[in-house]
């Protein structure tokens, strides 16, 4: 085909778009993976009987409001990634201000506690499962969002696959937060942050496989 | 900012809204820049597939252009990604180097301009006569009959001149090709 031609049937089946399509592109992978995972984890590990008297506590709400906010960056910076003209600088800034924040509540849990109270604040009664379990939640919404993203423009293939795996992981992390009873700033700043980095490190690794267009 | 953003963000932003004839314009400035940009690259002949294919991409990834950015800014987004994709595939293994946006958007007139100069080069050297004829049916469009009428030479005369003149200018542009 001749490039004037191609003009032409370009712009003879063109059609209006509709305002914020990446986002809402995004906000459907992100929704459904949501969804999917919630399920998941409600039909096997299950949500924790106490949550009712969980959620009048702050521990609860230190896990979800760590894992919200890691979420929304996230997507901020998944949406800015999907663009071809990307630039994500400072994003990756504010990024480090969440996961600096806990880990300085953890630092400043563990300085005046004995071996012992260390060791239990870090291993918890999870520690072994914890990240494997917020990165497999994650699954859903990894499929979902590099399914989002390659309808997308993304051209810097392995940061928009590793803002993808943040953003599931860290989406996962607020859903198992309704699983798991864990309380402490050590352990949360430690199995969390790692369950998020997996997923992260996934997304990197698959991004420029997965991604192309 | 790139002289010509204001103009094609405003195309642009019509399109999105469905405008077919503002979309056909802008498509068709951008392959203007995109063939001078592929062409310096990958040279002329294969030039031609990936303006194809970035249109195609321009289309179908026109939702992610965010009307609060540089339009030229994502354009040139995607067309880079196009030509590192033909590296790829030709697996030269080429780096591309990350340049200003105005890379796409700025040399064409100054080639355009570069060529027009050598045409008036080429020009000059022909004898005058001749010259006024090339330069009536070849550079302003006038028709050989109307040359013809207006000079007092027939048509035939007329063809053969120009014929001659353009060819004796592409044989002194591969001389002194060949000199150089």
């Amino acid at each position: 085909m001749r490039t004037d031609e191609l003009i032409d049937h370009l712009s003879g089946v063109l059609e209006p778009v509709p305002t914020a399509p990446v986002l809402r592109i995004l906000a459907l992978g992100l929704g459904i993976g949501a969804i999917l995972s919630a399920l998941i984890m409600t039909a096997t590990i299950g949500i924790r009987p106490d949550l009712m008297d969980a959620m009048g506590g702050s521990a609860f709400w230190l896990k979800f409001t760590y894992t919200i906010v890691v979420a929304a960056l996230g997507l901020v910076i998944v949406d800015r990634l999907a663009r071809p003209d990307s630039d994500i600088g400072r994003y990756l800034f504010l990024l480090a201000v969440p996961v600096l924040v806990m880990a300085a509540m953890a630092v400043m849990q563990m300085l005046p506690a004995d071996a012992v109270t260390r060791d239990a604040l870090i291993m918890g009664h999870s520690a072994r499962v914890c990240s494997i379990l917020i990165a497999g939640l994650g699954l859903p919404l990894f499929i979902g969002l590099f399914w989002s993203l390659r309808q997308l423009a993304p051209t810097r293939l392995t940061e928009a696959g590793a803002a993808a795996g943040l953003l599931a992981g860290s989406a996962a992390a607020s859903i198992y937060a309704f699983h798991c009873t864990e309380s402490t700033p050590t352990f949360i700043a430690i199995w969390y942050t790692a369950g998020i980095a997996l997923t992260t490190a996934l997304g990197a690794g698959l991004g420029r496989w997965l991604l192309r267009w | 900012m790139i002289p010509q953003e204001v103009q094609y963000r405003e195309w642009m932003l019509a399109s999105l809204h469905g405008d077919a004839a503002k979309y056909r314009a802008l498509l068709a400035e951008l392959t203007r820049h995109l063939r001078g940009y592929y062409a310096r690259r990958l040279g002329a002949d294969a030039a031609e597939d990936a303006v194809q294919e970035t249109l195609i991409a321009i289309h179908t990834k026109r939702a992610t252009y965010d009307p609060s950015r540089p339009f030229t800014a994502w354009v040139y987004g995607i067309a880079r990604y196009k030509l590192v994709d033909v590296y790829r595939r030709e697996r030269r293994g080429q780096m591309v180097p990350l340049e200003a946006a105005g890379e796409l958007f700025a040399n064409d007139h100054a080639e355009e301009a570069g060529v027009k100069r050598d045409v008036r080069k080429l020009l000059a050297r022909l004898p005058a006569a001749k010259r006024r004829l090339v330069e009536a049916v070849k550079l302003e469009g006038e028709s050989i009959a109307d040359t013809a009428k207006r000079t007092g030479l027939s048509e035939v005369s007329v063809k053969v001149a120009v014929h001659r003149a353009v060819k004796a200018m592409g044989d002194s542009l591969r001389d002194s090709n060949a000199d150089g």
